[in-house]
């Protein structure tokens, strides 16, 4: 009914016809996978000649025939754990691993689970939450996983639960030219706790879109993880909506160090009053790494507060891309909005983009941008030097401050303690031991 | 211990330095003065081997090795020190985690193994009490935030820790008032010994009344132009730098 109706031998539409005719579900989830590939039908592929993709090179991506991805062995070594008791779901091509999981008792009503079993268990806890973000209407990948999303993780914590351990969500790809779309939807309803590590990981060659819906209730509390430390031939073009009530707190923290191409697209609704929210990003890229994050922060209402930090480190011949919206509604008075991006270049032929944007709409709101891009500073490193510290130890030394910045507001001990270890290996830096902050 | 023969220096073309000699001997404390422009900084950062410095013609040697063909943690290595004119921040970098990378990284390079957690720390108590810090400091990144008083009292505080043979102090005093000046004397002499040297860099003659030193050293535009004994700083405090052609009185007048 589309205007753009889709060839007969369109190969991708023949995949969702295959995909969607082996799916048992609730008639409802599968109209929303047809709304969604109709969506994504309507989008088109993205090109460099609209102005949000206009910096996302994909054409390595273009002339590669992904497949559907098939069922993997994954060695447990490679998974990622965290110290101490956690509620934890692996997936591997996308696939919920029971045998490689671990979910603790929970608590009355509480939900952590397979989000492909939880739609035939407990379908009216996702029907009429699932896909009902707003933020993303003109993302093809978030479409895209919509349509094709074969499973993922399901958290639903009703009023007033707190869960200590986190939620360690583990998504493995195997490779071979898989395109996997895992999903994710959390809802905190009023007053819930939870804190959550996403990460993302994988070998060979692969194409990982994930999409992840945040919905916190009035009061409710959210720390929330991304490590995206996939393989170096990976792509990843993942999204994130968030949708916060009335005084609730959000605190997400991304990282991204992995893939040939990474973006994340990240879209925030403060849609109560007196939200806060904190989004903390950090990019390491080297070689011809690209990284990317695309930010929409939307204040819907008065009294919220939002900052966005974003940090990369970038090597070699890498690129980053940050493009961070701030948008206040014409009610959201005293609105205090705020945004960094700060790049440090280790080489001449890295490139960083910046590009803060800010729609003001009401006229009671504080908001504020900085950004910068700069090379270290040749006097600090002098002056280490000066005290007897080998140039390249100064210079790690420095580039170690600069991210570390980013991992000390990581409130999750063990997570931070291993990302110290990943930035200290990457930076071939000796950490003097027993000393927590160099 | 540090020997410099006929030095001259440009920076970006222009000759700063014209010529300097200076010979420092083991246990002597030379005084250099100046005003402003002279070059002192400019001699300061030559020795310690900062960048952007071109020597034209002459040479440094420390303890007999060309101190030139060194880069700057070598030289910090062999045991030399510069109390920096403007302390450079380091967000992110704790003043105790850089403290034990220099003193592990000078152990290193003598072939000692890293210095033990409850020796260091007895060390830096030791030290913070004779500079009069506070222990907060430590935990705080290397000079952000800090006062002008307590970034010259971290260098003098650095210097106590690392223990140099040689050390350049770059206007320590300039900007403490006479307590914190008093610190930063009791930091030098405490470390004053027959094996070591210093070269005190100083624009006001006030503090040469707590560093006393054997020769003062007056550098006018890039040269060496009067060297005497400590009385020299008396009579330049006296007649300002009128003498030597350069903006007469000014000593005097800041010093007041
Ligand atoms: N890094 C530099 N770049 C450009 N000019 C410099 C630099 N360092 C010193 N100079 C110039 O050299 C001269 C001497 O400076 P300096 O050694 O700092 O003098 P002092 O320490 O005696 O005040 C001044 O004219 C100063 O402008
Ligand atoms: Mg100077």
């Amino acid at each position: 009914m589309t205007a753009a109706a889709p060839l007969f031998s369109d190969p991708r539409r023949q995949r969702f016809t295959e995909f969607v005719a082996n799916r048992r579900e609730p008639d409802a989830i599968i109209r929303l996978r047809r709304e969604a590939f109709d969506r994504f039908e309507t989008l088109g592929w993205p090109t460099r000649q609209q102005e949000a993709w206009r910096l996302t090179d994909l054409s390595a991506l273009q002339s590669i025939t992904f497949q559907q991805p098939a069922d993997a062995l994954v060695d447990v070594e490679t998974l990622p754990t965290l110290d101490g008791p956690t509620h934890r779901l692996v997936f591997v091509n996308g696939r919920f691993a029971p045998g490689l999981s671990r979910l603790p008792e929970l608590p009355d009503g509480a939900l952590i689970t397979s989000l492909g079993q939880a739609v035939t268990t407990h379908p009216e806890r996702i029907e009429p939450y699932l896909d009902r973000l707003p933020g993303l209407e003109q993302h093809p990948f978030a479409a895209l996983n919509t349509a094709f999303w074969e499973d993922g993780a399901f958290v639903h914590l009703p009023r007033g639960t707190v869960i200590k351990e986190p939620v360690h969500l583990v998504f493995y790809a195997a490779g071979g030219d898989a395109n996997v779309h895992p999903r994710l939807l959390l809802m905190l309803e009023d007053g819930a706790h939870a804190t959550v590590v996403v990460e993302y990981r994988g070998q060979g060659r692969y194409l990982n879109a994930p999409l992840a819906e945040l919905a916190l209730g009035s009061g409710a509390a959210l720390h929330y993880h991304q490590l995206q430390e996939e393989s170096p031939q990976a792509f990843h073009l993942g999204a994130v909506q968030v949708r916060q009530g009335r005084d609730s707190e959000a605190n997400l923290h991304l990282v991204s160090v992995g893939g040939q191409l990474a973006r994340v697209d990240l879209a925030v609704l403060l849609d109560g009053e007196g939200t806060r929210c904190a989004l903390n990003g950090l990019t390491l890229a080297r070689e011809q790494q690209y990284g990317d994050y695309h930010v929409r922060v939307e204040h819907a209402r008065p009294h919220g507060t939002s900052e966005q930090r974003f940090k990369s480190v970038l090597d070699g011949k890498a690129r980053s891309v940050f493009d961070g919206m701030i948008h206040v509604r014409p009610g959201a008075q005293k609105t205090d909005a705020r945004q960094t991006s700060r790049n440090l270049l280790l080489s001449k032929q890295a490139q960083a983009h910046s590009n803060p944007r800010l729609e003001i709409l009401a006229d009671d709101v504080k908001c504020g941008h900085g950004s910068s891009t700069g090379f270290l500073d040749p006097d600090a490193e002098f002056y280490l030097r000066a005290r007897g510290i080998p140039a390249t130890q100064a210079r790690a030394l420095l580039v170690h401050a600069f991210a570390n910045d980013h991992l000390n507001q990581i409130r999750l001990t063990p997570l931070r303690e291993r990302l110290a270890r990943l930035l200290a290996a990457r930076l071939a830096l000796d950490l003097v031991e027993g000393e927590s902050t160099p | 211990m540090l020997e410099i023969r006929n030095l001259h220096v440009t920076v970006e073309d222009r000759e700063i330095l014209k010529g300097i000699d200076l010979t420092i001997h083991p246990g002597e404390t030379h005084a250099i003065m100046g005003p402003n422009g002279s070059g002192k900084s400019t001699l300061a950062n030559v020795i310690a081997g900062r960048e952007g410095y071109t020597v034209t013609e002459g040479e440094i040697r420390f303890d007999g090795k060309n101190l030139l063909d060194m880069d700057p943690e070598t030289r910090a290595c062999e045991g030399l020190f510069l109390a920096f004119q403007y302390p450079v921040e380091i967000p992110g970098v704790a003043n105790l985690y850089f403290l034990k990378a220099a003193v592990n990284a000078i152990r290193k390079y003598r072939g000692e193994p890293p210095v033990d957690a409850m020796d260091f720390w007895d060390l830096v108590h030791e030290r913070m009490e004779l500079v009069k810090m506070d222990e907060s400091m430590l935990k705080r990144s290397v000079n952000e935030g800090f006062s002008g008083g307590e970034k010259k009292r971290n260098e003098v505080f650095q210097m106590a820790v690392l223990q140099p043979r040689f050390a350049v102090l770059d206007e320590t005093d300039s900007g403490l008032d006479i307590d914190a000046l008093k610190v930063v004397a009791d930091g030098v002499n405490a470390l004053r010994s027959p094996e070591r040297g210093f070269l005190v860099i100083t624009h006001y003659q006030r503090l040469l009344d707590y560093i006393v030193p054997g020769q003062v050293h007056v550098l006018v535009n890039g040269k060496i132009a009067r060297s005497g004994g400590k009385e020299l700083a008396l009579e330049l405090e006296e007649q300002g730098y009128a003498l030597y052609n350069e903006e007469p009185g000014r000593a005097r007048r800041a010093a007041a």
